[in-house]
Formats: C-alpha cells, structure tokens, sequence
C-alpha cells in the first residue's frame, strides 16, 4: 500500500467533504477497502475512517418496511429478530456472506460498494489491461479463465461478475439506497459496464451512502435467499437467487413474485421475466421449472462459465418452489 | 573398564508405559497459547524488510530493472539480475552438486511469478510498496503453461518409471472383459497455513537462518555450499513449524537472496512471502494425466493392466509425478506394463505433496477398479477383495505386513457396506442423491538414519536433542515417548529439543518416516543413557548401590531399584548427587559401523542418498488403507458434499494414537479437497496461476468435512521400523479422491475422471 | 465508498489528521507505537510489538489466521488498519489464559481433543470459538462447523476442532 493519511471523520459533513478529495477514500469497515489497496487497485493518499459516526448504524425492520443504516454491520442485520421475521432473504443472504469476523467488521453500506471478484481486475502488476481499473486499456478476462464471470450484463469492455449477496436481495425487494437526500433505487445504483465498466455507481463527489430502505411487503415477508457454491461455506456464490412470493388467497396461484440473481452478472440481476412469466399463474413444478429459463435471457457465455447459464435458473426454480413447499 | 564399556545389558528395556497411548501434545500447551515461536517471528532490534518482486510474462527474458522509483519509495536495497552475488551452486537431495555459478535471479525466465528482484526496505510496508514500484522490461517468449495444452506424446519417457512384468499387451488383448479410461488431475497447492520465508543474520561470516523446515540439516548445507562457508558455520533454526505437506523439505533458490542482502546490508533481513508467492514461487503437486486398461476374466479377476501416464515439471528442474506409483502394488494382476512420460511446461518446478505420486496414482487404479466391478457387474468391495495379491509382483517379495484386506472388511462393517444397493441412482434424499464409494491407498515404508542425543540433568529430567523437525505430525510428542519408555521416567519428566541443524542429525520429516527413524535413534540413545547411569550407579564408589550383590538396577518411573527390596532405593537426581554428577549425555546414532565418517555422516544428514525405499531387504514394506466415503449430490446444482467417511488402516504400531489419528483425518481432509475443490487455474496465455491465493484457490472448511471414523488394523512391523510402526502422515490422503468420485457415480451415474468433481461435471 | 473527484483539492478544514503514534489496548495493558497510517493491526502486533501469537496466514481475509476480539467481537486483524482499534479493547490470544496461567475454557479443550496439528492456525481458531460460543452459535455440530468456517486449517483438524468446541461450549454452558 502507497503511504496515506489516517483520519476520522467527526461528522457525516466531513466524510461528504471527503469524497470530493482526489485520493481520499472512506473507510467504512475496511474489508474491501484494504484487501483491495494490498491488491493494488486502489491507491488512497488520505483513509478517512466514518465507521466511528453516531446514528448511521440503526437497524428497524417491520411488516411496512425496513431501514438501515450505512454503519450497521453485517453481522448485526443478520441476527436481528425483527429482519429475520419481515425479511428472511436479507438475513440470509447476509448470513452466507464471507466468515463470522468479516460479517462482524462490514457495514451494508460498504458492503454495496465491494467490488468483482475478477482474478484479472485484482491482479494489475500480472495483467495491467482492465477497462475497470483503467479505462480503455482492453479486458485480461476475455480468452483468460473464465469460471467466475459473469453471463448476464456484459459487454465487450467487462465481463466480470458482481459478487455480492445482499444487494442480489435489495433488488428484488425494490430497496432504496440512500444518499443522504438523493434516494436512488438499489437496481439503478449498480450500473451495467457498458462502454465504462470502471463507472459502477451513479455516486457523485459529496454524497455518501447514508441508509438503505425496504418496502415492506408479503413477499419479503416469505423470502428465501439461495446461494450455491463449489464450497459449503466462505465462498462467493457460483450462482444465486433472491426469491419472495406471495400467494393468492387459494394457496396456488401467485399474486407476487420477486426474483433476483447473483454470482451471474455484472450486478445484481432482477429476473422481471420470470416474476412475469409465473404471476398469475398456479405454482407448480412444471410452471416454475419452464418459466425459470427466462431468468437467463440473453445470457452468453465466456469460455469456462457456461455452466452458469445451465444452473441459475435451477437455482431460481429451487428458491421458488421452496418457497412454495414444492421442494 | 569404564561403566560405558561394560558389555552386560542392563534390566529390562523400558516398561512401555508411553509409547502407545494417547498423550496430548507435549507442545500443545505453546501452540494454544501463543507462545510457539515459529521461526519467522524471531525478533531482532534492527530487522530490515524483503519483498521479491515477481515476473509478469511465462517465459523469455529481462531485459533490465528500474529501481528508481522503489529507491525513492524507501528501499534501503534491491538486487536485481545485475548483481553478482558470488554464490556457487548448491549440492541437492542427490548428493550430487553442479558445476558453477548459482544465480538466484537468472536473466531467463522460465515461469510467471519467477522472482526477479529482491526489495529491502526499512519496514514491511515500505518493502511491500517499494517493490510494488519495480519496472522491469522483458523480452517475451512463446509460453506452454501447462499439461493439458500438450499433446498426448510430448515429452520424454522416464525410463526408470518403467515396470513390467508378464505380457500385459496380450493379456490385455485376450481378457473378456476390457476397460480403458484416461485420468487426470490438476495442478495442487500445499497451501500450509504459515507462509514460507526466511530471515538471515549474519555474525561475521557465520550464518543463522530462521526458517520454516522440515529438514534443517539440508538446508544448513544447502546454504554452506551456496556462500561457499563451511557448514558448521550455518545455523538454521525451525523450533515449530506451520506446515509443509513436502513444500519446505529443500531450500529455492530465491531463498539465497536473503543472507546475501543481509550481508550486504550488515543486519537481519526478513522475507515472508505473500499468499499469492507461496502458489507461485515453489511448486506443487504436477497436473498429470494416465490412460489405464484393465483386462479381466467375467468375475472380475485382473488379467492386466497397462498403464501410460505424464507428469509435467518445469524447463529447468525435473519432478516426476508418479502416476504409476501405488498401480501395481493394489493388486494382483499376471500382467503389467507401466510408463511415464516427463513433460515440460512453463512452471515452477513442482514438488512433493502430501502422497506424491500415490495419490494420483490411486486416483486412476481405484476409479478403474470401480469402473470393472460395474462392468462385471460385481460389489466394488468383493472384487478389490478377490484381486488381492499375496506377494508383491514388482519385487518378487512377501510383503512385510499387508493388512489391506482386514482394512477393507472392518471398514466396511463399520461403514454398514452391505446395505449397499449396487445400481447408482438408488439411494436418494429429497433433492440429494446419495453415493457410497471405496478406495484404497498405500505409502511406502521409507527407512534412514538418525541420530539422537540423551541428557540428564542433575534434577533426573530427561532432555532429548535432535535436529528432526515437529511440522505438526507430533515429533516432540513421539520423541518424548519414546525416552521415557526407554530411559525410564514418566514422560512428564521429558523435554524435548529440535529444531535446529547444531542439533544432531536427522532425516526430511516427509516421506513418512521421521518418527521409525527417530523413535529408534532416541530409543537407542536412550538405552544407553540407562546403561551408562545403571552402570555408574553399580560401579562408582559414591553410589548407593555400590557393593551391592546385584548386576543389574531397574530404573522405573525415575527412581532406580535393585532386585532386592531391602537395598536402597533412590531418584535419579539422588544418584547423581551422591556421585557428584551433575548430569549425564549421551549420543547415539542409528548409522551402520561403516558409515561413521564425517563425510558419511554429512551425507546422511543432509541428502537423501541413504534412504532405503520399501524394498530393500527381504520384504516389500508399505502402509495400507481403505477409505468409504458417502456423498450427497444435489441432482439439480451438480454440488457434492461428503456426509460420512470410514476409513481403516494398517500403519503397524501406533506410538500415539491420538495424534496418528489426528494426520489420519488430516489427509483424508486434504484428500476431499483434492477430490472436490483444489485445482491452480492457469492462463493459456502467460502460464499464470490465477487463483493464486485463499479465497479462489479452495481448500476444504470445516462445513466441508463430515465426521470421519477411523480405525487401526495394523500389527507391529518391526521391520519397517525398531518399534514397529509404519508410516502414518502421507497415507491417509491416498485414495481418498477415488473414494469420493466412485462414490459420486454410485449417486449419480457420472463417472468423473478429471479433479476435482465440481459442479459443472455433474449438471 | 467513492470513486474519488480528480478535480477537488484537500480541504482546508473538516478532517482531522492523525499523527503516526497509535496507541493501543491489547489485553488490558497499554501500548504506544510509532507506525504510519497504512500499518495494519496485524502487522502492528507481530512487527511492531512483538505479540507474535496472532498469524498472519494470507493477509487478505481469507483464512482466518489473523482473528482477534475487538470490543469482544472476532475480527480479521489484516483487513483492520492499528489505528482503527485505538480506543477497543483488542485481546488476543496472549490474553485469552487466566493471569495465573489457567487456560481458558477452550484452549483445554482444544489440548484435550488434540484439535491443531502444526498450531499455526490455531490461536485464530481459538479466539474465534471463544467468539462462537459467546455469540450463540454452538448450539449443534453444524452450526459450529458453518460458524467455525472462516478460519481454515489445512493440517485437517476440523473434527477436533468441532468436538473441542462443542465441549467448551457444555463448559461455559
């Protein structure tokens, strides 16, 4: 790490004045921050650490909604009764990420802004071409090995996968990122690559993550989040699914139904088609199973992850159908 | 006539009240409080930091080094290609030594991550940075990067891998029954928990090392030869050690570039790799590939077996890889031919893990086993029962002790074998599938030499000093043991040294056989410890036993008793009071009269030249297992966990069952990572080992392993060892993969010959 | 959090520069060290104070090795900067014994089980069981297993390290 500057921030004003200091960047827990400056990603001249400001750690959650704030760690969220009861998925997802001690040191809020698991992206001594990390200079990932990347969301710049869980879990709750005043829906925070993979987030100098929100609803309530992996546990997810459902008054057809995915795309990948797909309709096995396909839509492999295209959407059926006492 | 001349032998050896029994750990008590001190964490006042800087092409040349900018980010030094370091080469395990110039940093280079430049710096973290700051321009050359982008004939053929017997072409040709299945499996990192590294300190021209090792005398010499010191000038300490699997048996040659910058710059100078170097900078387990052919009768009776495997090594190291290493000893099969290709690839040299050879030999026998027992439509335990052999066919010996066949029955009993459906598919839970598989696995009783010193202190302690290293199999513990039985104290009474090449000599701890070497070195010099005191006690005129009628003492839980109940009856310590001694030490060594000289004695020590392999002698001398594993495969995500394993074994005597079978479940761990997970992802294009670090590269959790039985079946072998034990640590992964993935194909129907089984072969 | 704004210059005022003097409380005793800024809590114990009973086994938060209490929660001491403890209590597993030397609950357990081979990992897998047990999560095999997870062991010691585990958890029970 380059030498920098240690500080902490006195006040949620002061870490806003931060941002807009070329090199300075906010310690928020430090998992992803420091890992990512040893990698040499990223080089701050100035840490300012906002894990020590009061009230951003508070954690409601009730039938109408939830709220926490950016400073609540993980481990915090995934224990709380009241975010078991109205929204199981987010305690799960919460719960399967990384180990005890990293649960305990991450906050939501920079737990949003970790960034890909592309081996290539973390590794810019071997492989300086990263249009994440420097724009323009090309994608180590492409024709490299490939397991891991993402099939969803890509482009020709970036292949690589968003491997978070709980924001997998925020977009298919239509949860809200707040930043400070600005109000941003969790699905517009995380931004396709695009012509400019290194931009992941419509952030701007002076605003900072101050609480992410959660609309109560039937399907939080009766959620699920489903991660699976080559490992039973400390591992990112091969593909995973964020399901909630709701169901008609017959107990068979379904009134509402989210879906989301993670470990396949470029950001956490809300499935509208497949909610569109089985809406409406009775859930059974054959529904699920066939309507769950649509959840890879467009999806295109790069060498060593096609698998994810054949899993995901088993995944999706599994969360949906367990969800429904179906498996 | 001295007490040491005195021919008589004196009482009974020891009582045996330790060896045998389940004692904790006698470093347990540091090790769980912190206060082990490896060898990296040695403190000096004035240590200076090192950081290699690693090469970012596969193959080709420097061209030059820019030191500037790491020079303005604090580094105190850097050596780079330029440098003359004036090393000369090395001798190695062989016994053999190069002509030349050794160069830790060659102009040439012939892997990813090969180090080209070593950073000094005042703290870690200006090292760290001051070598992230290192420009270095290459010429780049056309990279092979690893096994399976060569073709099926590249290479050349190891000649001395070649075993024949029979006419295994015709037997094949002519059996009923044929099966043919190519194997493969991929690079495999040690991945010890404690990183590599060193730190040197020179005073004047003597040289201390701290280093983690599994062989300090080895080293000692290895840096003797390489700064052109004599070895007794050499100090390389290694008190605990954080692992090795076979990854810190030998020295690299960047580990020369220490000492040197510690020279230079007159003061201690520490490396520690980085997780990232500890997958590029030593090699491990070679990526292999076997093509097998199994001709049988219709029940399933071997006929032959062809074996045509390849390892890869590196452009400028040979490694073989065995593939060809447990294949005809499992069975006993009329006909056998077996060859080994040597393929080269832009890699680290590989090296010993855990089972070299063995494992993924086993992997390919015991997977074409389970695939003739479905062809012949016979139980996979019943048909490796029926092909047992009596003899060992490559040697035309009996074997020593082969109690393979009870490690198959009693595992199978305690696994409930029998309720095994033989059809895959037929077993299920929910959404998992579940699997029963078997396998067995073997590792060759190595012996050597060794040497022990025994000192009893004026207070009847007991020290043992020995330069063997503790990498966690349980040295300290065995040695303990051991001299307690011997001498005749309770093992409590027992301290125990090692550690450190100015410690007397000893072999690698790997190959299995440090602790049959080393039981029997502190054995003998424990018994003659007893000797020499019950002599003294007898003969020295200050003695209380002095003109007693007896010719012998019994020293028994630190007190020494004559015969007669009526004599006196005294400590150890006592003894020594009353003759004015204030202790006693003895040393002996277990190297035959013809081998005492100081050149033989350094041979010894520090090659591998004396080591006798399995087959010398009159027997054919191995360690046996049978593992039963059951898995559980989610038929919809392709995800396999182990749920329960059985496995029995045959290592002879135990000397602490409590910490063999702690090794035991050690390497069947490994070997569930070698079976599910474990795999170094390399780049077509560079050769470079991208999930070179924890959290891509996967090794087992604890959520990943199930309750593990195991179970002892062995007798004493008292010719694999003086006490009777065989080895224990290598074995218990040997085997465990094919177990897992017979056991994968009774659940699902999908045989999965290339490791490890993820999830994309099973969707 | 940000992607930083090349634009803007270091403010004058709002944030407030710490020196390279960090003071530290490992154990109940005090610690004054001179380090910079970028020195992390594991290199600060293990190069600095010469507290060299937490490992470093990765350094990048993914094997466990580094884990010590801070305010009594397990963290990874490699991904916490030393000036992020100043004023929590850091214990690690120097501190874990009694004054007198009795060791805790779980260090017994862990001789008694024999649940450590080479021992390198196992200070990081104390201080996590401690944690474990006191949070609540060793009330059965699997919950140890899945929250005994992020501190590796390639010795194999898992089915020790779970039965010591579910011991001291009885114990403390």
């Amino acid at each position: 790490m380059k030498p920098f500057t240690y500080s902490r921030a006195a006040s949620l004003d002061e870490s806003r004045t931060a941002t807009t200091v070329a090199g300075a960047a906010l310690l928020a827990g430090g998992t992803s921050l420091l890992d990512l400056a040893k990698c040499g990603v990223t080089e701050p001249e100035q840490v300012v650490d906002i894990t020590r400001l009061d009230g951003l750690d508070t954690i409601q959650a009730s039938s109408e909604g939830a709220r926490f704030g950016a400073l609540a760690r993980m481990s915090r969220v995934a224990a709380h009764a009241d975010v078991l009861a109205n929204f199981p998925a987010v305690a799960q997802s919460l719960s399967l990420a990384a180990s005890a001690q990293l649960r305990n040191m991450a906050t939501l809020g920079g737990n949003l802004m970790q960034r890909t698991r592309c081996g290539y992206f973390r590794d810019p001594r071997a492989f300086p071409n990263c249009n994440k990390r420097n724009p323009g200079s090309g994608c180590a990932a492409l024709g490299g090995v490939t397991r891991n990347h993402a099939v969803l969301g890509t482009s020709e710049a970036c292949i690589a996968s968003y491997p978070g869980d709980l924001a997998t879990v925020l977009v298919a709750f239509d949860a809200v990122v707040h930043l400070g005043e600005r109000a941003v829906p969790a699905d517009d925070f995380f931004l396709l690559p695009g012509d400019t993979p290194d931009v992941e987030h419509p952030i701007q100098p002076g605003e900072v993550i101050t609480a992410i929100s959660i609309p109560g609803s039937a399907a939080a309530k009766r959620s699920t989040y489903l991660k699976v992996r080559d490992r039973q546990s400390y591992e990112f997810a091969a593909a995973s699914a964020a399901v909630g459902l709701e169901l008609e008054a017959d107990g068979r057809t379904i009134r509402d139904l989210r879906v989301a995915l993670g470990g396949v795309a470029s950001k956490p990948w809300r499935s509208r088609a497949v909610e569109a797909e089985l809406i409406g309709k009775s859930l059974t096995e054959e529904a699920v199973c066939a309507a769950s396909w649509r959840a890879v839509d467009g999806a295109v492999p790069h060498g060593d992850n096609a698998y994810k295209i054949e899993l995901a959407p088993r995944v999706v059926a599994r969360a949906i159908l367990s969800l429904g006492g179906l498996a | 006539m001295t007490p040491l001349d005195m021919p008589m032998k004196h009482g009974d050896a020891g009582d045996g009240a330790s060896i045998g029994q389940r004692l904790s750990r006698h470093d347990g008590k540091l090790k769980i409080t912190g206060s082990a001190d490896y060898a990296l964490e040695r403190q000096f006042e004035h240590a200076a930091y090192a950081v290699l800087v690693p090469a970012t092409i596969g193959a080709g040349r420097v061209v030059s080094v820019d030191t500037a900018a790491a020079l303005a980010a604090g580094a105190i030094l850097v050596l780079t290609p330029e440098d003359d370091l004036g090393l000369a080469q090395a001798t190695t395990f062989t016994g053999q030594r190069p002509e030349g110039a050794f160069l830790p940093l060659p102009h040439e280079i012939r892997f990813d991550g090969q180090s080209v430049a070593l950073v000094v710096a005042e703290s870690l973290e200006a090292a760290t940075e001051a070598a992230r700051r290192i420009k270095v321009t290459y010429e780049a050359a056309p990279v092979t990067a690893s096994l399976v982008q060569t073709p099926e004939d590249a290479g050349t053929v190891g000649e001395q891998f070649n075993v024949a017997w029979g006419d295994a072409q015709a037997a094949y040709a002519d059996a009923p029954v044929k099966i043919e299945a190519d194997y493969h499996t991929p690079r495999e990192y040690h991945a010890a928990m404690e990183p590599h590294g060193l730190i040197a300190k020179w005073d004047g021209d003597r040289l201390t090392v701290w280093q983690p090792s599994q062989w300090v005398h080895a080293m000692a010499r290895n840096y003797s030869d390489w700064f052109g010191i004599p070895m007794e000038d050499v100090r390389v300490v290694s008190p605990y050690v954080g692992g090795g699997f076979g990854s810190k048996g030998f020295n690299y040659g960047w580990e020369a570039l220490v000492p040197a910058a510690a020279r230079r710059l007159g003061r201690p100078v520490k490396l520690a790799l980085s997780r990232p170097q500890n997958f590029n900078l030593y090699g491990g387990r070679a990526s292999t590939r076997q093509t097998l052919k199994l001709g049988a009768t219709k029940d399933g009776m071997l006929q032959s077996i062809l074996l045509t495997g390849a390892s890869e090594t590196s452009t400028y190291g040979v490694w073989p890889e065995q593939v060809g290493a447990a294949t005809p000893l499992m069975y006993g099969t009329p006909n056998y031919r077996g060859q080994q290709r040597i393929v080269q690839v832009n890699t680290v040299t590989p090296g010993a893990l855990r089972g070299p050879g063995k494992a993924p030999s086993a992997f390919g026998i015991e997977s074409a086993m389970d695939e003739l027992a479905y062809a012949v439509g016979v139980d996979p335990l019943e048909i490796r029962l029926r092909n047992q052999p009596d003899h060992d066919r490559m040697s035309n010996k009996p074997w020593s002790t082969r109690r393979l066949r009870e490690a198959l029955t009693e595992g199978a009993a305690a696994f409930g074998w029998d309720k095994r459906p033989m059809a895959p598919r037929s077993m299920r839970d929910g959404h998992q599938l579940i699997g029963w598989g078997v396998a067995t696995g073997t590792f060759p009783v190595i012996r050597n030499y060794g040497e022990a010193e025994i000192r009893v202190t004026a207070e009847g302690r007991v020290e043992v000093v020995s330069g063997a290293t503790d990498i966690g199999q349980g040295t300290y513990t065995v040695l303990a043991q051991t001299a307690a039985d011997a001498f005749g104290v309770p093992v409590d009474e027992v301290s125990v040294r090692l550690g450190d090449s100015s410690l007397p000599g000893s072999p690698v701890a790997g190959g299995s056989k440090l602790a049959g070497v080393m039981t029997g070195a502190v054995h003998k010099a424990a018994t003659a410890a007893r000797e020499e005191l019950i002599g003294l006690a007898l003969t020295h005129p200050d003695s209380p036993f002095h003109g007693i009628e007896a010719n012998t003492l019994e020293l028994k839980g630190g007190r020494l008793t004559p015969p007669r109940a009526d004599a006196p009856n005294v400590t150890v310590a006592e003894l020594l009071r009353a003759i004015g001694r204030d202790g006693l030490t003895v040393r002996r060594d277990t190297l035959p009269e013809d081998m005492q000289s100081p050149e033989e004695r350094k041979r010894a020590w520090t090659t591998m030249t004396t080591a006798q392999g399995p087959t010398v002698g009159d027997y054919s001398q191995h360690s046996w297992c049978a593992h039963f594993a059951e898995v559980r495969v989610d038929e919809d995500f392709g995800t396999v966990r182990v749920s329960r394993i059985v496995s029995a074994f045959d290592c002879g005597l135990l000397y602490n069952p409590k910490l063999v079978e702690s090794q035991w479940q050690g390497g069947i761990i490994m070997g569930i990572g070698m079976a599910l997970f474990e795999e170094g992802l390399v780049d077509a294009r560079n050769g470079r080992v991208v999930n070179n670090n924890l959290g891509d590269y996967l090794v087992p959790t604890n959520a990943d392993v199930p309750e593990i039985q195991v179970i002892s079946v062995g007798i004493p072998d008292t010719n694999a060892s003086l006490l009777g034990g065989k080895g224990v640590g290598e074995v218990g992964i040997v085997g465990v993969a094919p177990a897992i993935a017979n056991a994968v194909f009774h659940a699902t129907g999908k045989r999965v010959r290339d490791l490890p089984i993820t999830l994309e072969k099973l969707i | 959090m940000v992607t930083p704004h090349p634009n803007h210059k270091p403010p004058e005022h709002g944030i407030h520069l710490m020196t390279d003097t960090i003071k530290l409380d490992i154990n109940g005793k005090a610690f004054t060290l001179a380090a910079e800024p970028r020195v992390t809590l594991l290199d600060a114990l293990r190069e600095h104070l010469g507290l060299t009973g937490t490992k470093k086994g990765c350094d990048q938060g993914q094997c466990g090795a580094c884990t010590v209490h801070l305010d009594g929660e397990r963290v990874l001491a490699c991904l916490t900067l030393a000036a992020q403890a100043e004023g929590k209590a850091v214990t690690t597993i120097e501190g874990l014994a009694g004054e007198d030397g009795t060791l805790h609950a779980v260090q017994a357990a862990f001789l008694e089980h024999d649940a450590f081979q080479c021992g390198y990992c196992t200070p990081g897998q104390i201080m996590s069981a401690v944690a474990c047990i006191r949070e609540g999560h060793a009330g059965s095999d699997a919950e140890i297993r899945e929250y005994m997870s992020g501190n590796l062991c390639r010795c194999g010691a898992y089915p020790h390290i779970v039965a010591a585990v579910r011991q001291a958890a009885e114990a403390v029970r």
